[in-house]
């Protein structure tokens, strides 16, 4: 800062003070303004953040390489360590899993035969986009991941996202090239699901912390630790039967549930496109906001609810066009 | 004499070094690291580079370059809209106020100053975020999140520090 008072620094000095003050305030309101502008004008600002991750996108997919490199080599030693053990514990697993196999064959077979018998329609097909996990936005307010896949590879908004383990979260904004994942442990996240035996239905509702809530059970619902929790397909924004979770504690006010994936071990993700577009794509949102058939209720009984639930004819069609465009794209690694 | 184009174009490049900084650090803090506390709560580098750069260079880090660099944090880790402004901008403002009570003091006493700051700055972030999400946000995640970040701030700083020193002797 020039210290050499003159008569010209004697009069802009207090000018430029107040213009400095003034720029502040200014920019306080606008930080308000924009915490404003964020609840009310979602669409705006959900395609922001979604130009705003392509845009570090291809920085972030070539920096994440070497830090992957670098587990990579950790795991190495660890699994060096625990050569044996881990040997006999797949030699007991493969025997377990020998046995389920014949047992899934037999169930397949028993499961097609009385499809068969009742002409059961078979949900929509799942096509599956492979992606990397190219940021990690880890912290205490928020639960989400970036993955370097796009609406250029048939990502879209709500469509749900799945670890080898089992669910993970479903798509929050999509870009062009990359795309932001809402854990299932975020705050904001609700998926339906179904407890797997008693085939009770509920929400899984995350609250920022690693063990999510199962809210919405009814009173008479059996939960015991250890249950299964699957997706239930309700809403049609998930396909049905993903695994979730398993349920780690039981208690008077609150049913908790531990994912199957560990969040810093996620390294590839599948995206599902199950064909139904999901109850929170904007289409269908303006679909339902303005229902065609005058003789219609207010329900928006053009969405689908259940398990393995029929799509209508156009929608079928359209499924089918989505995929068949997608097969080509998605097949990319 | 008039200081030729390169010669300008040398001082603005330098001059956008602090900004720069503070970009890459956010990008770091974006990395997917395989550490399962990293997950949980990651340390706020943003924060910790704003409160360097306004401390010792505060001509070259503005309130308002602070404020857009809230604005990048927010969009990149999903916060609402305008929370890391707020706070990067007070931040800044407080700092490169009171920058000058650092001057000339060993290194332990701005890291007591950062670690004082980043209090009521997370507390606020995590006010705020609570507030517009409309739930109660588990405080556990700041208070490691407050640790880490205390706690890597001379790490930082020391490469601050080397930057500062190899780039911007002479801007």
């Amino acid at each position: 800062m020039a210290q050499h008072g003159g008569p010209q620094q004697r009069i802009f000095s207090p000018l430029r003070t107040a213009l400095h003050r003034f720029a502040f305030i200014l920019l306080i309101f606008s930080a308000f303004g924009l915490m404003l502008l964020g609840k009310a004008d979602t669409v705006l600002i959900e395609r922001i953040r979604a130009a705003s991750a392509d845009l570090v996108s291809p920085i972030m997919s070539i920096v994440s390489r070497p830090a992957a490199s670098i587990d990579e080599f950790t795991d190495k030693l660890y699994n060096l360590a625990h050569l044996y053990e881990e040997n006999e514990r797949l030699r007991r697993e493969n025997r377990q899993l020998l046995a389920w196999q014949q047992a899934a064959r037999n169930l397949s077979h028993e499961n097609n035969r009385l499809r068969d018998l009742a002409h059961y329609t078979t949900p929509p097909s799942l096509n599956l986009v492979t992606s990397r996990v190219i940021a990690d936005m880890g912290g205490a307010y928020a639960h989400s991941l970036m993955i370097s896949a796009g609406s250029r590879d048939g990502v879209i908004k709500g469509q749900a996202v799945i670890a080898d383990e089992g669910l993970v979260g479903r798509i929050a904004e999509a870009g062009y090239q990359a795309s932001r994942v809402l854990l299932i442990t975020d705050i904001n996240s609700r998926v339906p699901v179904i407890v797997e035996n008693s085939r009770d239905r509920a929400f899984v509702s995350g609250d920022n912390t690693n063990r999510p809530l199962l809210t919405f059970l009814t009173a008479d619902a059996s939960v015991a630790p250890g249950d299964r929790i699957l997706t239930s397909g309700h809403g049609g924004a998930f396909p049905p039967g993903i695994p979730v979770g398993i349920v780690s504690s039981v208690s008077e006010n609150a049913v908790r549930i531990a994912p199957l994936f560990h969040r810093h071990q996620l390294e590839y993700l599948r995206v599902a496109n199950y064909g139904l577009h999901g109850i929170l794509s904007e289409q269908r949102i303006r679909q339902s906001l303005s229902p065609k058939n005058p003789a219609a209720t207010n329900l928006a009984p053009e969405i689908p609810a259940g398990v393995g639930v029929v799509p209508d004819d156009s929608e079928i069609q359209a499924g089918q066009a989505n995929t068949s465009e997608q097969t080509q794209e998605g097949d990319r690694p | 004499m008039k200081p030729s184009v390169w010669q300008r174009l040398d001082v603005i490049a330098r001059g956008l070094v602090p900004a720069f900084s503070v970009f890459v650090l956010l990008l770091i803090n974006l990395l997917p690291i395989g550490l399962p506390l990293l997950s949980a709560a990651s340390p706020s580098l943003a924060l910790m580079a704003v409160f360097y750069w306004s401390v010792n260079r505060p001509d070259l880090l503005t309130g308002l370059t602070a404020f857009l660099l809230g604005v990048l944090q927010d969009l990149l880790l999903g916060l609402p809209l305008g929370v890391s402004s707020l706070v990067l901008l007070l931040v800044q403002t407080i700092s490169a106020n009171q920058g000058r009570f650092f001057h000339n003091k060993s290194f332990v006493v701005m890291w007591w100053g950062f670690a004082l700051v980043a209090i009521p700055s997370l507390l606020v972030q995590w006010l705020l975020s609570s507030a517009l999400i409309g739930a109660l946000l588990p405080i556990k995640a700041t208070l490691i999140s407050y640790m880490l970040t205390a706690l890597l701030f001379p790490i930082v700083a020391w490469l601050l520090a080397r930057t500062q020193n190899s780039l911007l002797r002479y801007v």
